[in-house]
Formats: structure tokens, C-alpha cells, sequence
């Protein structure tokens, strides 16, 4: 089937396209340079193209999602949309059912999400649940950072026998790449303790962070995995860690990149939970300017944000410490899930309020951090769905970010509290993206920063996800008018996935399955069999409840997988 | 006023759906835009007519001047009166699940039973149940931890289990028995028992008043005795008679208060 999009006016940063009237054209669901007469057209004269929406960090499937389905039913009855002829019936606000979650980053134009933490022991049931969201290609990131084999060979320093581990485990949970969460905390959680900043080392293990960040990120560089180590700190959400945050990046300052597909050697996630200065609550205050400033002065360092959106939301991470700390602030709910010899979760409810000196406080420090890093494709946006609000509000976000006058408006009338002037700068500054700006923050950074080629960019070759928005660039002032951004971004002209048309005027009039997206190392088998049956296997059978049969993600659970081949070393 | 009369005359196994049934909603209409309305049944929906004679007298400017009369057997027919914010609902039989949830204001009566979750989340009005209720009347939606926050919930039958769960302010008069943990996970608002309570009330309670005139089954452990006072003053009311005075759920730190009546509790002391 062959289309072409007409006189859309596109954004594709990747290509260095900026606000170009020009056409896309598409055969067979990949981008292509000329089409026949008999292409069906799709006139979008004046809209705004761009390349379907990439999400570097949300949590949209695996154990915890289901955790909090199961423990906060009063979230299911919010959001509640009756079945059409096309789509099953939605529910939820904070953890929507998984066909409301596809749904939703459809009507947003978005085409892939990356679900940034799956502990390798539940690999198999997040698989099954990306199985049931439709419309969203998603790559998974298991959990390594607390993982005991990576402990032992941190603490030996055994990177080669790390990097045959990492290359067997990401074949054996279909994943895509590495990633970290609060390194030997959530190991100390099992202890009922936690680590303080990255020295600190973990109880028994004997080891510390910075050993933990320093292996994994020299592993992941000697497989040259298309992205980076995916970094959640230690110390998230308390006052005054942004220096464990500047030691968490400035740690992996030595270690070479070995990708030709990305730029970044280290991805530090929801960095807006890490740029807190201060001691305590009373006297926290914003650090994003020094930690813009350090990103600003590294370009090996890429982060996305974790903009609080000032909802009643769901936290949950891997974390498992973090999370009790939460709880015991402020009384609500909590669950606690203990994942064997991996990592640790918990889930709290939270509900940040506009009033909340500290929540008003949090929410400016995500828009500081945005609009103080100068390079835009050093930043993401994302909300940490649903831990600082549900990704459902990435239009908003988006329309704070055009409008000067909108934070200024927010900030002068009191919608937000008043401690946003004294304890953050973000009242000083002016900026505002652009279009470009915005392509890059959601879509085309993003997806360099994974290392992906074949989405994120409007090229000849790549898919065909395409979202259009009703938005006249010549016509339209986004800076005055952030209630039009809000509603264009949040409700697709079209989304096109793969060559097809799933949303149209913000309705989903089509469903299709999606792909997950894993990466495959060629090249390291040998060592990866010497590790898997000298080191591996005796104690998996020794610790684990569970057998390395039943534990391995057979093909089955990936009935539409998308394999990215890198070969090791090269 | 406006009086509309729903008198059945065909019984459905499978519940009816009333909550967009209201004066809210419906003050306005007339006698055939009630009849074709469909409500939900199971996952379908007929239309009002296929189970009800209705009849319509008088006209209502808004939803205060409406009255509604249910003649007969309703325990078919959830969610009645949810949601309402004015005008009055009377029920000549009894309800099922959901009755008067989420009200607003307005008056609902029960003249029979009702089932389940009655006057769940009230922000308002008055629900009177002149039979029995079963289960988490005046309670909150599951998970949630806000519950009831305002009206007044009177039952003068006897009530099911966790009477007035998450109870956030508002006031419920029991004047049966109730049931185990009446006013569990309770913040604020006043509970008045006349009859005796099986076990536990105010399990994890963090603030506000129960008050029981009958005899207690069994007390929680996290309560700590405080004194007995006489002709106490609970909840801005006066009460004649010795009462001993708890305070707790010590477990939560709560500072919630258990007052029980001297004479019928003399085994506690």
C-alpha cells in the first residue's frame, strides 16, 4: 500500500528538517522517496508532521504495573471509556488497563515506549502484558544493578565474564539494554537498610555503587549495546543528592563509547528526582542548575526528566527502600515486592498538590532542567509515568514548555505554591522551545539515545510512524496560546504506525499488535556458555525458587518481536 | 412539585442500573422521555417501560422540586439515588446494592432493606434506611482512603459489617446492632450505635467519635482507657448516662474516640 502525506509542514530533527513544507511518502509501511500515481493521498496542508513520538522511560508493563492495578481499584474506576467498534473498554488514570495505556500513546502520536524496568524473574509476565498493548512497539530494560551475579563480579572486577552475563541475560528475557536502579540499595532493602550515595557499600556483597555503575557501564560498552547503561541513582527524592548524582555520572567520565548508533555513555533517568539541594523538607531547594551545568559541560551524559504534572498519581520503582521512605511521609498504602536475588519494589499512592510547597517545588525543578540544559538532545521528556504524573499529560508538559507566559501566568496568580519563586530559578527564565525543540524532547532525541535507526526520523527507510497534529505553524502562536498546544498534542490528526492509520482525529480507528523490540549479541557465545555453566548455573540452582527452564523467555511471549543484532566488539 | 411514581410490573432477574435515574438529570422530563430511557441490565440496556408503569404528576422547575416513589420490591435495582443532589427519593420496598452512593444532597428513604455499600462516598443529604443494611454502608470505594465526607446516614434496622469504613466526616446513626469493625480506618465524623456491636469497632481509627449504647462483643487491643465520664458531651452533642471513654488505634497513632456505656459494658472495667 503506498500513501503520501501532503504539505505537512515537518519537523524531523534527526534529518535536520526544520518546519519544511514538504511531503512523506510511505510503501509498505517503511518511508520511501517517490510513490506511484496510484498513492492514496492524505492532505494535511499546514499541519505539523513529525516522526511518531519515541518515550525514553515509562512504566507501562511488568509485576509492579499489575501490583497496582490489583491494590488501587479507586485509580481502574478513573478514566473509564465505554468499548467502540474498534477499541476494548479503557479504565484507569494513573495504571490504565494495558489497552487504554496503547490507546492513549496512540491519540498522543506516539509510536514506541520503552518500559524501563523488568526484573529478569518476571521478564516472562511483562512480556505477556506488552502482549496485550496494542499500537506501541516496546523494548524492555531488565534490572542489572542489584542483580547478585553483577555484584560478585563488580566486586572482582570481572568485566569480561559481566559482559557474557549481560549478553546471555539479555537473550534469555528478550531484553534491550541495562538498567539500573538505586545500585546495592535495593540489595540493602533485603537487609532492611539502604546505601547512601555511591560509596556506600551494600551489606555482605561488600560492594559499592560506583564499582556496580563503573562494571556495567565498561560491559555494556565492550558488547557496544545500541543504548547506554539506563541509570536510576541512589538517593531519589531526598534533599540534597544532587552530589551523589554528579558522582553517579562523573564516575563512568573514563569509560569510551563504543557505539556508532548513540552519543551518550551513560543515560541518567528522572533526573528531576535527583537535582535536590538542601538537608531537609523545610529547607530543600532546587540544584537543577548545577546539575544543567554539569550535563551542559559532559556531552557523554544524556538524562530524561520526570516532570511532576501535579496529579494524583501511583509511584512505583524498583526502588524498594525509596518507596518505604515515601510511604512513612505520607501515610498512604504501601506495597512492597521482594524479587529473589534481583531487585526490590514498592508502590505508594501520591497526590502532588498544586498547594504543597515541595510538590510546586518539584514540579519547577523538571522545567528548570529542560529549559537550563542548553542542548536539547541531551533531554527527554517524560514524567516517569505514572511516578510524577501519567504520561497522558505529556501535552501539557509540552505546553508549559512553549509558553513562557503560561508558567509565568501559573507561577504570578498562585496555581502553584509560592515557594516556586524562592526555591527554584524557574520564574527567571524565558525560554521557550520551538516546534524543533519539542520534536527532539520527544521523539528524535530519544530515540538516539537508544540507538534506534529505524524510527524517531522521517528518512528514507525507516517506518512509517508518522504523527500529525493539528497545529498551523504559520498561523499558530503556541507561546500565547498553550491550551490549542495542549489539545493538538493530545489528540493526534493522525497516527501512523508501520504505513498505518491507527488514530484520526484523535480517535484510534485501528489496532494492531505490537512489537518488542530486544537486542541480540552475536559474537560472545562462547564465553557466554563458559559463564552460563561454570559460574551461572550452580548457584541459580542453589538460590533461585524457580527453574532456569521455567525461567528463560521462550518465543512464544514475543509473537511479534523486532531483533537488533550487535556484534560484540565491533 | 413534580412527583414521578415507578410501579413494577415485570421483575428482572439479572440488576437494573438507576444511577442516571436521578432528579438531576431527569427533572425536566416527561412522562414518555422516562419510559423509552434505557438503563443498563447486565451489559445491555432496555428501556425503563419494559419494567415499570410509570406515572408523572406536577411539573419541577429544578431538581429540588422533584419527588420520586418506588412502589414495591426493588432488590433488583442498584445504584438508586446515586449521585443525587437535591429533591427526594422514597422506596416502598427494598433496594439493592449501591442505594444512595455518592449522594450529594436531597433525601433518599428506604421503607425495607437495602443491600451493600448503601450511601457509599455521601458528600451530603440525608439517607434513611428504615429496615436493615447489609455491608459497607457509609463506606468508601475499595482501595480508596477517603471516605464519607459529609450528610447523614440514619439506619433503623441493624447493619452489616465495617458500617461507615474510611468514615471522613458526616454522621451515621445506627439504632440496631451492627456488626464487626464499624468505623475501621476512620478520620473524622461520628457514629452513634443504640443497639449492641459483635467486635472490634474502630479498627486502625485515626480521629473522630463512635458511640455505642449497647454492649461491646470484644474491644481491640490498640485502645487505651481514659476515664469514665458522666453525661459526656461527644461530637458537639450531649449524651445522659456514664460512658467509658477510649482513645485509639494506638497501633496507627490514632486519636480517635470509643465511648461505650458504662452500665451495658461493666465487664471492661
Amino acid at each position: 500500500m503506498e500513501y503520501i502525506v501532503k504539505n505537512g509542514i515537518v519537523y524531523d530533527p534527526i534529518n535536520r528538517i526544520n518546519g519544511e513544507k514538504k511531503d512523506i511518502m510511505f510503501r509498505d509501511g517503511k518511508i520511501v522517496t517517490d510513490v506511484s500515481s496510484d498513492a492514496k493521498e492524505i492532505d494535511v496542508t499546514d499541519k505539523v508532521v513529525m516522526p511518531a513520538g519515541v518515550d525514553p522511560h515509562a512504566h507501562i508493563a511488568g509485576p509492579k504495573l499489575c501490583v497496582g492495578r490489583m491494590y488501587r481499584p479507586e485509580d481502574e474506576r478513573k478514566g473509564v471509556v465505554a468499548k467502540t467498534n474498534v477499541t476494548r473498554a479503557e479504565t484507569g488514570f494513573s495504571i490504565p488497563s494495558c489497552p487504554a495505556t496503547g490507546y492513549r500513546y496512540s491519540r498522543m502520536g506516539y509510536g514506541t515506549v520503552v518500559e524501563p524496568a523488568v526484573p529478569p524473574l518476571e521478564a516472562k509476565h511483562t512480556h505477556e502484558e506488552i502482549i496485550s498493548i496494542p499500537n506501541i512497539d516496546v523494548p524492555t530494560l531488565p534490572l542489572f544493578g542489584n542483580n547478585w551475579f553483577v555484584l560478585e563480579y563488580a566486586k572482582q572486577d570481572n568485566i569480561e565474564d559481566l559482559a557474557a552475563f549481560i549478553s546471555k541475560w539479555l537473550k534469555v528475557t528478550k531484553g534491550y539494554g541495562v538498567k539500573l536502579v538505586n545500585p546495592c540499595g535495593s540489595e540493602a532493602w533485603g537487609w532492611g537498610m539502604n546505601v547512601h550515595g555511591i560509596d556506600d557499600p551494600a551489606p555482605y556483597f561488600d560492594v559499592t555503587a560506583r564499582e556496580v555503575i563503573r562494571a556495567l557501564a565498561q560491559a555494556n560498552e565492550m558488547l557496544g549495546l545500541p543504548h547506554s547503561i539506563h541509570v536510576h541513582p541512589n538517593d531519589l527524592g531526598h534533599p540534597g543528592n544532587y552530589p551523589t548524582t554528579i558522582n553517579t555520572l562523573d564516575c563512568v567520565k573514563d569509560i569510551a563509547k563504543n557505539s556508532k548508533v548513540r552519543d551518550q555513555t551513560i543515560h541518567c533517568t528522572h533526573m528531576q528526582y535527583h537535582s535536590y539541594d538542601g538537608t531537609n523538607w523545610r529547607d530543600f531547594h532546587s540544584a537543577a542548575e548545577k546539575i544543567a551545568d554539569f550535563v551542559n559541560k559532559n556531552d557523554y551524559v544524556t538524562i530524561d526528566v520526570g516532570q511532576v504534572t501535579l496529579d494524583e498519581t501511583t509511584t512505583m520503582t524498583a526502588d524498594g527502600p525509596m518507596e518505604y521512605d515515601l510511604h512513612t511521609l505520607n501515610g498512604l498504602k504501601w506495597a512492597n515486592k521482594d524479587i529473589e536475588l534481583e531487585t526490590a519494589s514498592g508502590l505508594v499512592p501520591f497526590i502532588y498538590s498544586r498547594k504543597n510547597p515541595v510538590h510546586s517545588t518539584q514540579w519547577a525543578i523538571g522545567l528548570e532542567l529542560f529549559l537550563l540544559i542548553d542542548d536539547p538532545w541531551q533531554v527527554s521528556l517524560s514524567t516517569d509515568n505514572p511516578n510524577a504524573g501519567p504520561f497522558i499529560r505529556y501535552p501539557r508538559i509540552i505546553s508549559w514548555l512553549m509558553s513562557n507566559k503560561k508558567r509565568m501566568d501559573m507561577i504570578e496568580n498562585q496555581y502553584v505554591h509560592k515557594a516556586v519563586e524562592k526555591k527554584s530559578s524557574l520564574a527567571t527564565i524565558d525560554r521557550e522551545f520551538d516546534l524543533y525543540d519539542i520534536a527532539i524532547v520527544t521523539r528524535a532525541g530519544a530515540s538516539k539515545v537508544y540507538g534506534f535507526e529505524d524510527r524517531g526520523q522521517l528518512g528514507v527507510g525507516a517506518n512509517a510512524d508518522i504523527a500529525v497534529y493539528d497545529i498551523n505553524p504559520n498561523v499558530d502562536d503556541p507561546s500565547n496560546n498553550p491550551d490549542l498546544v495542549e489539545k493538538a498534542f493530545g489528540n493526534a490528526l493522525y497516527t501512523i504506525k508501520d504505513g498505518e492509520i491507527l488514530v484520526k482525529d484523535g480517535e484510534v480507528v485501528k489496532v494492531k499488535p505490537s512489537h518488542t523490540l530486544w537486542t541480540n549479541v552475536v559474537g560472545f557465545e562462547d564465553k557466554e556458555q563458559r559463564v552460563f555453566e561454570e559460574n551461572i548455573m550452580p548457584k541459580f540452582t542453589q538460590y533461585y525458587t524457580v527453574k532456569f527452564e521455567n525461567y528463560i523467555v521462550h518465543d512464544q511471549y514475543l509473537p511479534y518481536p523486532t531483533e537488533y543484532k550487535v556484534y560484540a566488539s565491533k | 412539585l413534580k412527583e414521578i411514581t415507578f410501579v413494577p410490573k415485570k421483575f428482572s432477574k439479572i440488576a437494573l442500573e438507576f444511577d442516571e435515574v436521578i432528579p438531576d438529570e431527569i427533572f425536566n422530563w416527561n412522562k414518555s422521555d422516562i419510559e423509552k430511557f434505557k438503563v443498563p441490565v447486565g451489559n445491555s440496556r432496555f428501556p425503563i417501560s419494559n419494567y415499570f408503569d410509570v406515572k408523572v404528576e406536577g411539573a419541577a422547575e429544578g431538581p429540588e422540586e422533584v419527588k420520586m416513589v418506588f412502589e414495591g420490591d426493588m432488590g433488583r435495582l442498584k445504584y438508586i439515588g446515586c449521585g443525587m443532589s437535591a429533591g427526594q427519593i422514597t422506596v416502598n420496598g427494598d433496594v439493592d446494592l449501591q442505594a444512595g452512593a455518592e449522594m450529594k444532597g436531597g433525601s433518599l428513604t428506604i421503607n425495607g432493606n437495602a443491600e451493600s455499600y448503601a450511601g457509599r462516598e455521601m458528600k451530603g443529604g440525608a439517607l434513611t434506611i428504615n429496615g436493615n443494611v447489609r455491608e459497607y454502608c457509609g463506606a468508601t470505594y475499595i482501595g480508596d482512603w477517603r471516605g464519607v465526607s459529609g450528610g447523614v446516614i440514619t439506619i433503623n434496622g441493624n447493619a452489616g459489617k465495617q458500617l461507615g469504613e474510611c468514615l471522613s466526616g458526616g454522621e451515621i446513626y445506627a439504632n440496631g446492632n451492627v456488626d464487626i469493625l464499624c468505623g475501621i480506618h476512620m478520620t473524622k465524623g461520628f457514629i452513634q450505635i443504640e443497639g449492641d456491636v459483635t467486635q472490634w469497632p474502630g479498627g486502625q481509627m485515626k480521629n473522630g467519635d463512635i458511640l455505642i449504647k449497647g454492649k461491646l462483643g470484644s474491644l481491640l487491643e490498640g485502645f487505651e482507657f481514659e476515664g469514665i465520664y458522666t453525661d459526656p458531651e461527644v461530637d458537639g452533642k450531649e449524651f445522659t448516662g456514664n460512658y467509658i471513654k477510649y482513645i485509639g488505634d494506638i497501633g496507627v497513632d490514632g486519636k480517635g474516640r470509643l465511648w461505650l456505656n458504662a452500665e451495658k459494658n461493666r465487664d471492661l472495667l
